[in-house]
This record gives C-alpha cells, sequence and structure tokens, in this order.
C-alpha cells in the first residue's frame, strides 16, 4: 500500500525550518560556529523547497501520494 | 523507504504538463536572476533586445540567445578574477572552484555557492537511488580528486543517501583493485575507458577475475562508453556487475540518469534541468522522437555562474517510448550519442567515433582498446583504425567480421593496422582515441602554427 503524504504540511514544516534558521543565522553573527552552520543548513533546506516547496506554491500538488486536495 | 523507486517520488512521477509549469517558472527565475547580477548576462539579452519579462510562454524561451563554451572563456578575463563578470554572487559566497578538462579547448572556470554543490549533490542522489544504491552499499570512488568536477559529487551524494564511501583518491590501478578487494566494495563510479582499463589490470597483470570481486553497480560518467551497448556489454561482463550511464558536465551539472530498468537509454532530471534538441542544420527546436540535434540546457537552479541555454554539442535524441520505471521524465534515446565537435565528414560520410566504437568493441577477437586516426593522402581523405588482437587470436579470424561491419555501420572503408595485445596508449580518464590530422596538415601547408 502506498503511503499518503501531506504535502502541504511537509512544506509548512520546511519553510518553519528555514524561518528558523535564518533568524539564527542573523542572531548569531558574532558566533561563527553557528551562523556559519546555520548558514550551511540552509544550503540543505533550500534542496528540500526544491523538492517540493516550489510545487506547493505552484498548486501542483493534486498527486497520487498526496492527501491534499 | 529502502524499496521506495524514486529519490523524489512526487517530482519524478509528476504529469508532463505540471512539469513544464514547473520548468516555465524556475526559467524566468533564473533568468531574471542572471539579467539583475551579471553583466555578462545582461549584456547578451540586452543586445537580443529581450528582458525576462519578454519571456511569456514556453514558445518564447527559445529567443533566448545561447551561451557558448567560446563566451565563458573570453568572460575569464574579465573582473572578477578568475570567473569574469557572469558571476552572480559576491566573491566571498563562492566556496568551490573547478574547472572543464580542457578536452575542446582553454579550460573553463567553474564557481559554486555552496548551495550550488549542495545541489550538485541533490542532482546526484535522483542519479544513484534511481540506479539501486542504498545505505548498505560501499561505494569505491577510483579517481583523481583533483580540479575536475568528475565524482566529486557523486561522492557527496552516495554520503546523504547514506553508503559508505571510500576516495580511491591517488591509488595507482592495483592497489585500487587490492582495496576493492579487502573491503568487499558493491558499486564503483569511473569512466568506461576506466572501468575496462582496471579489468584488464586484474585480469593480466594481477591475475584476479574482476567478475569474482563484490562490485554488482557501477556507474560512468565521462564518456558515451555506458550507453554504447557493445562497450556496456564488455563492462557488465568483465565486472558481473550492471553499468549505469550519467550525463553531466561541469558548466551544467548532472542532468541525466539511466534507471535500474535500464531501458537504453537515459532520463532527463526535468524538475533541475531544461533540456532543448536544436535541429544541426536549421536551428529548429526538435520535439518528436527520432531526430538527432544539438542539446541546449539550462540548468534551473544554479546560481553563482547560472547555465542558461547552454549550447552544450552533445548530440542526443528524445526516444518515443516511456520507461516502465515510472517515471515521468523523458529518455533519451542511447544517452548521449557524440558531440557535435566530434562529427566530422570522411569522403563525404558522416562519421561519429562512437559508431566505430561500437563496431570495434562488438568483435569477441579485438581488445578494448583502438584508435582511430584521419588524415590526407594527397586531396584524398584517409580513415585509419588501430586495432589491438587479444591473445592467441590471429588476423585473419576477424578480419572480415571487422570490415564488414565497419561498412555496413559507418558507410566507409578503412586501413585496418592491427596490433599486439597491450600496445595501444591506455587512458585512465577521458581517453583521446580519435584523431583529426587533416587541420593540421593544412595548417602545416599554409605555414600557420
Amino acid at each position: 500500500m502506498k503511503t499518503v503524504l501531506d504535502l502541504n504540511q511537509l512544506n509548512d514544516n520546511i519553510l518553519k525550518v528555514k524561518a528558523l534558521l535564518i533568524e539564527l543565522e542573523a542572531s548569531a553573527s558574532s558566533f561563527p560556529a553557528l551562523s556559519r552552520n546555520s548558514k550551511r543548513a540552509l544550503a540543505s533546506v533550500k534542496m528540500m523547497e526544491l523538492n517540493l516547496c516550489d510545487l506547493v506554491t505552484l498548486g501542483l500538488t493534486d498527486h497520487p501520494l498526496s492527501s491534499n486536495p | 523507504m529502502l524499496d521506495q523507486e524514486y529519490w523524489n517520488p512526487v517530482l519524478e512521477t509528476l504529469p508532463r504538463e505540471k512539469l513544464k509549469v514547473l520548468q516555465f517558472k524556475k526559467f524566468k527565475q533564473i533568468l531574471t536572476w542572471a539579467y539583475t547580477r551579471s553583466k555578462f548576462h545582461k549584456a547578451l539579452y540586452d543586445k537580443a533586445g529581450l528582458t525576462p519579462d519578454d519571456i511569456r510562454s514556453f514558445d518564447d524561451i527559445k529567443k533566448i540567445p545561447k551561451v557558448e563554451k567560446s563566451m565563458m572563456r573570453e568572460i575569464q578575463n574579465k573582473d572578477p578574477f578568475p570567473y569574469g563578470d557572469a558571476l552572480c554572487v559576491p566573491l566571498e559566497e563562492v566556496s568551490v572552484f573547478r574547472q572543464t578538462s580542457g578536452t575542446t579547448g582553454q579550460p573553463v572556470y567553474q564557481p559554486d555557492t555552496w548551495q550550488d554543490w549542495e545541489w550538485w549533490s541533490e542532482c546526484w542522489s535522483f542519479i544513484l537511488w534511481a540506479q539501486g544504491y542504498r545505505p548498505s552499499d560501499r561505494v569505491f570512488l577510483p579517481f583523481g580528486y583533483n580540479i575536475f568536477v568528475a565524482f566529486w559529487a557523486g561522492h557527496y551524494a552516495a554520503e546523504k543517501l547514506g553508503c559508505e564511501v571510500v576516495p580511491g583518491g591517488v591509488l595507482d590501478t592495483q592497489s585500487r583493485i587490492l582495496k576493492i578487494m579487502e573491503l568487499k566494495a558493491t558499486a564503483m563510479m569511473a569512466t568506461p575507458t576506466y572501468v575496462l582499463n582496471m579489468a584488464d589490470v586484474a585480469k593480466s597483470k594481477m591475475g584476479i577475475d574482476p567478475a569474482t570481486l563484490s562490485i554488482n553497480k557501477i556507474t560512468c560518467a565521462g564518456e558515451p562508453g555506458a550507453g554504447i551497448p557493445s562497450t556496456k556489454r564488455r563492462m557488465e561482463e568483465a565486472w558481473g556487475a550492471k553499468v549505469f550511464d550519467h550525463s553531466g558536465a561541469t558548466e551544467i551539472g548532472a542532468w541525466s540518469y539511466e534507471c535500474r530498468k535500464q531501458p537504453c537509454g537515459m532520463h532527463v532530471n526535468e524538475a533541475m534541468f531544461l533540456v532543448e534538441i536544436e535541429d544541426l542544420e536549421t536551428g529548429e527546436i526538435i520535439e518528436e522522437p527520432g531526430r538527432k540535434g544539438k542539446m541546449v540546457i539550462t540548468a534551473l537552479d544554479r546560481i553563482a555562474q547560472p547555465c542558461i541555454r547552454f549550447d552544450s554539442k552533445d548530440i542526443i535524441e528524445w526516444d518515443s517510448e516511456s520507461c516502465s520505471c515510472g517515471r515521468s521524465f523523458r529518455l533519451i534515446r542511447g544517452g548521449v550519442l557524440g558531440r557535435a565537435d566530434d562529427i566530422t565528414k570522411v569522403k563525404g560520410v558522416l562519421i561519429s567515433p562512437a559508431a566505430i566504437e561500437e563496431v570495434v568493441r562488438s568483435i569477441d577477437g579485438l581488445g578494448d582498446e583502438f584508435e582511430v586516426v584521419v588524415d590526407k593522402q594527397g586531396d584524398v581523405d584517409r580513415i585509419k583504425l588501430k586495432v589491438e588482437l587479444l591473445p592467441e587470436i590471429t588476423q585473419i579470424s576477424v578480419e572480415n567480421r571487422l570490415k564488414d561491419q565497419l561498412r555496413l555501420k559507418t558507410n566507409l572503408g578503412y586501413q585496418i593496422e592491427y596490433y599486439n595485445y597491450g600496445s595501444l596508449p591506455r587512458y585512465e580518464a577521458k581517453a583521446k582515441r580519435f584523431k583529426d590530422l587533416r587541420k593540421k596538415d593544412t595548417a602545416q601547408k599554409e605555414g600557420r602554427p
């Protein structure tokens, strides 16, 4: 049986992580270990955006795996 | 998760009309990004009288001027050093330097941000997952780890998938084979030339049959060999492994891959790239399957030095079939069939080095290596083929088959020279087996360097 995914929820979670990392990077500018790791993590988050968020933004997610209408 | 066929189950099966919507949106984004940040791109599009706002439909994309490799070489003389004015980010954002191999001229420098580098390994993740790489794999990488992009992104992608990666950097071929044996590596990535060379060294110098080692899959890049049936068969038989094709380039990214179904072609990763095929003579965009043309490609998400409508010179054609794997990404039939630079006329006949490779490697008594030399005898073209006979094989036993197949597949008669096994040059990376001396001869007669 195929797993059904809530693509909108996944998208929301990715955007939350992104917002947190942006905030962390900015607020830790005098703390290189935190700001540089945040920046690197943001690059990984960008890959998640490419894999899903663009589809959600464009309303292209009425897919068999999606529980969203 | 591990039995999941797709790296991205949504994107890789997206209906084509939706894929097109996504590609168009991303194309506009990267075009606008380049237009507003790169002097090179702005000047190019201004000269054509176009701005990103003029691109209103998918059909408008072909109005955007192509970028040639020679243009990328020229901009490297400009600031900021060493990349030139196609750079779209501040220099301090560049985290990785690579350069092209220089096979076709002066190398082109390629800057990437960390995000670009993540993107490279993301593109490779699509490839490796589709070819069956999983966390249980121990992947051996027998390449030089230097300034060429080669399998660097494959390394990082394999790590991302959870595989164990063994970097076989500066080891010599025999040491690499011993390490594969010692660690029981299950997968490998290399050029077709080196895959065959390693097998040859294992058998002839070490008395090891590579098919008895634990490698069960090999991903190839850098040359068309894994898409040439006879070369693929030789590699698969030598190693007792599945051999998968993939295609990528320093200035472009890793844009296509063969999946586990081995459909005699490669899927274009259309979520990350826009591939157009252009007729070699008319420049018309080819949509229908079965017509060969030159690839024009856009990397939809690469930001430091964008790749927009890049004239790759790769010869490809769309396949009429879809793949049984279920991906909606289109297939290119037979992979990359050659390069527009390499396709040349000999005695008035168009010839591709890949066609000669297919014939030579389909003849059982011949070794893997060969060399083609085109020159002139007086005013007439001459094409010479040098091949190696395997030990205990006589010239007479292969001669007629070779001549007949060459005539049948390439429509040309050759002057064939037979050499003892092991006499022709061996290569560790991209091989140079096709030599056209006619331009050199003409230049010498005219006193040009």
